[in-house]
């Protein structure tokens, strides 16, 4: 029950930053509010990572470069995020990045591309992303 | 409307390889250090990204108070994922992230709060909805059903199995 609820107010921060962040950029422009959520974010993380005495950093140099780095792809996913909330709302925008995101998914882990094991594609997970494709259709009809 | 589809789709696919890499890091860095460094350099990018696109006119921007208090929404999206899946296992967890998503956003459009605009609500989108969320159930949770037989009447072999 609580993993449940935990999942469940998991989903609803991630539409309010959408949301937020949309309205913030569109006060104040996209690079700001971009920079503006990840420095705020951050700072608080970071607390985070002080209050609870992590040392894991120290494991950082194990880390290949170009996954540490992995953080800079935001600043497109959030100026793209921004940018398709402002024009076309919140729902669609939600449904074609989880898509996207999925397809993509199927893809590397089909082919087991950045060090992920390579598991087979089921036709349930086809199926699936078929559906949300026509889930998007009859939304936007 | 193409313009918006487009950039959901490119933003998506980057969630998708932003996903794996941090998956990379967090096998050897805790999920707190990971989310520091990955929000540090989201905002090195993006701070590097405007100054190169607005040049200093960057910094001339008038924030209400609240903006300030941004970051707290994406830790707060950090800690609750990361609970859920502890407690539920992935699969399950970010089925549900998901749903809720979809459904907040639905919610969200109809009531237009926070500047959004406002779209009404139609019976065809509840339904375009309940569509996008049997997709993410059947994604996520497609791959246990079809290992697993629908009734299982022995506990032994059931606990076995996950």
């Amino acid at each position: 029950m609580k993993g449940i609820i935990f999942a469940l107010l998991g989903g609803f921060f991630l539409t309010f930053q959408s949301v937020a962040n949309a309205t913030i950029s569109s006060q104040i422009g996209s690079w700001q509010a971009a920079a503006m959520t990840q420095l705020t974010g951050f700072v608080l993380a970071i607390f985070i990572v002080l209050i609870i005495r992590d040392r894991s950093y120290r494991q950082l140099t194990q880390v290949s470069p170009l996954y540490a780095s992995g953080g800079m792809l935001a600043a497109i996913v959030l100026f793209s995020n921004m940018t398709a909330v402002h024009i076309m709302g919140v729902t669609l925008t939600i449904a074609i990045f989880l898509i996207a995101q999925l397809v993509l998914a199927i893809v590397i882990d089909g082919k087991g591309w950045f060090d992920m094991s390579q598991k087979r594609i089921g036709k349930t997970q086809i199926f699936g992303v078929l559906m949300m494709i026509a889930g998007v259709i009859i939304l936007k009809l | 409307m193409a313009l918006g589809i487009f950039l959901a789709i490119i933003g998506g696919a980057f969630v998708s390889i932003q996903n794996t890499f941090n998956a990379n890091v967090k096998k050897r860095v805790s999920v707190w250090t990971t989310t520091a460094l990955v929000l540090l350099l989201g905002f090195a990018a993006s701070f590097v990204a405007g100054l190169a696109f607005e040049g200093t006119g960057l910094f001339r921007f008038d924030a209400e108070p609240w903006f300030w208090f941004s970051g707290i929404v994406g830790v707060g999206v950090v800690a609750c994922v990361t609970q859920g899946v502890q407690i539920l296992g992935p699969s399950r967890a970010i089925s549900l992230v998901m749903v809720s998503q979809i459904f907040f956003g639905l919610m969200w459009d109809t009531l237009g709060w926070f500047g959004l605009e406002q779209v009404p609500f139609t019976w065809q989108s509840l339904i375009g909805v309940l569509m996008i969320s049997g997709g993410v159930l059947l994604f996520q949770l497609g791959p246990k059903l079809e290992q697993k037989p629908f009734v299982k009447l022995n506990p032994e072999t059931m606990e076995a199995n996950d």
